[in-house]
């Protein structure tokens, strides 16, 4: 079976970029342009990993991580923050947040993203495709 | 008639005793033949003894002897001079010296010394004349002439030996006297008036000083001298311009991290553009190319109108400081957005407080700032599902500070939003904003010395504040007008 990625952007480019790369890589995406109507996708794609953005209007990636990361069941779920604020190897994610006890996010990526990276981080993260 | 019957001898024995101050009756060789119990406490003993071993503890005769002179001119002398007491301590004394005529033929054969001690007085003197000297600011007494009386040390060493010159032309090389002088305002009435003024030192360098001025001395009614107390606060401007300078330095470097955040987002979807145009050509997918040539052309266009935004605003770098009355601005403003306010249900409303005073300002600067705050106050509103969502624009002024107020009841600002909104080309906006708007007015704000905050929670609208403090308006209205 396919995994599952979300993706979190309010940038409509961004997210039919990121669902052509992670497509045609083998898995099968959810996209969503509103942090604050994330909560909801998460519950019913349930997905493998997400791809979360920092900056949207209604509502901060950041506000959605911390909800996630409180939630009993999807709580788990691994998260790359990509994002144009972010640079890569050089990303001090407590300085974006009020509460320091909220765990780091599995991996976060600078735009624009490098595919190859992308893939092999969320390979790491969720196991190996093999494409038919 | 009644006569009047001399008073006994007793009573002038008494008096001599009684006198406040140290008496003593000495005879042409020095001798010591009387003396008052005053001067007997203070000297110590004294029959016997010769008066310059009694005053001085010397064993020969004092080198400028008053007593000498007395006898001589047969006149009464007034000096002071510097004894030992009976406990070995100096003590400055003044004293006065008369002959006493007992013999016939005019004949003196005594004299008496009536001294008293100053010690006391005199320390004070001493110590105020190294308080006036030594104390770390400048001052000088000057009369209504305006000539300097007066001058500490600190004073002239700055401003060189200046006694009898007329302040004016000492502080600022003026021929005339300085506008707004705060000496003249005492001289009228008498009070303490302070002022802050550059002035010229002996070497011509710039010196900044804040002065005060008091009333030294009142002659009946009127001040007969003022007291000018100046502080040298060059160093402190030279601060505060440094101050002023790192902020525009540190704006221009934030300026460009947030170039290059808001370039990386433009090249994640020229990125995504070609991405996606060279799958659809590995798949011969029409469809697919024309998406993805859709997002290289519209990421194209979004570089040019972040170019064309990002001249603007590196646009001047001093901003144009004019002096207009602050008010005009937010009632402006308030025209300019009525309608379009209106049109979407949203009601603006301006409170401008009756005591605004006119203050140098970049007008189009300003103008850019409202307009940016008003359109992003408008924008919330929109994005919040309330009814009766109001902007308010005010102006008031608090502690010497001018503050702009834009204030809206909107959606409000998230907390890592809040932190970041004023140092990148932060957009909330999705594909509409560059995210240049807060950095161009931060900017503007820094450039006129000010600060802007954001004060908001979510859900509870956002109020933003520009305070701009008058001082520092001042200054740099001053600078703009020196360098022209």
């Amino acid at each position: 079976m396919k995994k599952k990625i979300l993706i979190i952007d309010d940038e409509p480019d961004v997210i039919t970029y990121l669902t052509a790369v992670l497509t045609s890589n083998g898995y099968k995406t959810f996209a969503v342009s509103d942090a604050k109507d994330a909560m909801e996708s998460v519950k019913k794609v349930k997905p493998d990993l997400i791809c979360l953005d920092i900056v949207m209007p209604r509502e901060t990636g950041i506000s959605f991580y911390s909800k996630l990361r409180e939630d009993k069941k999807y709580g788990n779920i691994p998260v790359i923050i990509i994002s144009g604020v972010v640079e890569t190897g050089n990303f001090d994610f407590h300085s974006y947040v009020a509460d320091d006890k909220l765990p780091l996010p599995e991996s976060y990526m600078e735009k624009p993203i490098d595919v190859d990276n992308l893939i092999k981080t969320i390979e790491d993260l969720t196991g190996k495709i093999v494409l038919n | 008639m009644s006569r009047i019957n001399k008073p006994p001898d007793a009573i002038y024995k008494e008096l001599f005793q009684q006198v406040p101050y140290n008496v003593a009756v000495i005879d042409r060789d020095f001798n010591i033949v009387e003396a008052n119990q005053n001067f007997r406490d203070y000297f110590g003993r004294w029959r016997n003894k010769k008066c310059y071993s009694v005053y001085k503890k010397l064993d020969k005769p004092c080198k400028h002897c008053p007593a000498m002179e007395v006898f001589k001119k047969k006149q009464s002398v007034v000096f002071d001079a510097v004894g030992i007491d009976q406990h070995g301590r100096n003590t400055h004394y003044v004293a006065q010296v008369f002959p006493l005529k007992t013999g016939n033929r005019g004949k003196i054969d005594y004299l008496m010394e009536m001294s008293h001690t100053v010690t006391e007085t005199d320390r004070w003197q001493q110590e105020y004349q190294i308080l006036f000297d030594r104390v770390p600011c400048y001052i000088t007494v000057i009369g209504e002439d305006y000539r300097i009386v007066r001058a500490n040390e600190a004073f002239r060493e700055n401003f060189g030996d200046v006694l009898g010159q007329h302040c004016y032309k000492v502080y600022k090389r003026r021929n005339t006297k300085c506008p707004n002088c705060p000496a003249e305002k005492t001289f009228k009435d008498g009070k303490v008036h302070h002022s802050t003024q550059q002035g010229i030192g002996k070497t011509g360098q710039k010196i900044h000083y804040a002065v005060s001025t008091s009333a030294l001395m009142r002659d009946s009614d009127r001040v007969a001298h003022v007291i000018e107390i100046s502080d040298d606060i060059t160093a402190i401007r030279k601060l505060e311009q440094d101050v002023i300078e790192a902020e525009r330095l540190a704006a221009v470097g934030q300026t460009v991290a947030g170039l290059a955040h808001s370039i990386k987002n433009i090249l994640m979807g020229l990125e995504g553009g070609k991405y996606i145009v060279s799958l659809g050509l590995k798949k011969n997918d029409k469809e697919q190319i024309n998406q993805g040539w859709d997002m290289l052309e519209r990421n194209f266009d979004k570089t040019t109108s972040l170019v064309k935004d990002f001249l603007s605003f590196s646009k001047g770098r001093l901003p144009e400081l004019v002096i207009i009355n602050p008010a005009d601005l937010v009632y402006e403003i308030v025209d300019l957005y009525k309608d379009i306010a209106a049109q979407s249900g949203i009601e603006l409303k301006c409170e401008v407080s009756s005591k605004i005073k006119s203050a140098p300002l970049d007008r189009d600067g300003i103008h850019t700032c409202l307009t940016n705050l008003v359109s992003n106050a408008i924008d919330a509103c929109l994005m919040s599902d309330k009814k009766g969502t109001e902007v308010v624009i005010s102006l008031t002024e608090r502690r010497d500070k001018l503050i702009f107020e834009v204030s809206d009841n909107g959606a409000g600002i998230d907390y890592e939003i809040k932190k970041k909104i004023f140092t990148t080309f932060f957009t909330t906006k999705g594909g509409e904003g560059t995210g240049l708007g807060l950095l161009t007015t931060r900017k503007i704000v820094k450039e006129h010395g000010g600060n802007i905050k954001v004060i908001s929670q979510k859900g509870k609208g956002a109020r933003f504040r520009m305070e701009f403090p008058r001082k520092r308006l001042a200054s740099l209205f001053k600078q703009s007008k020196e360098k022209e």
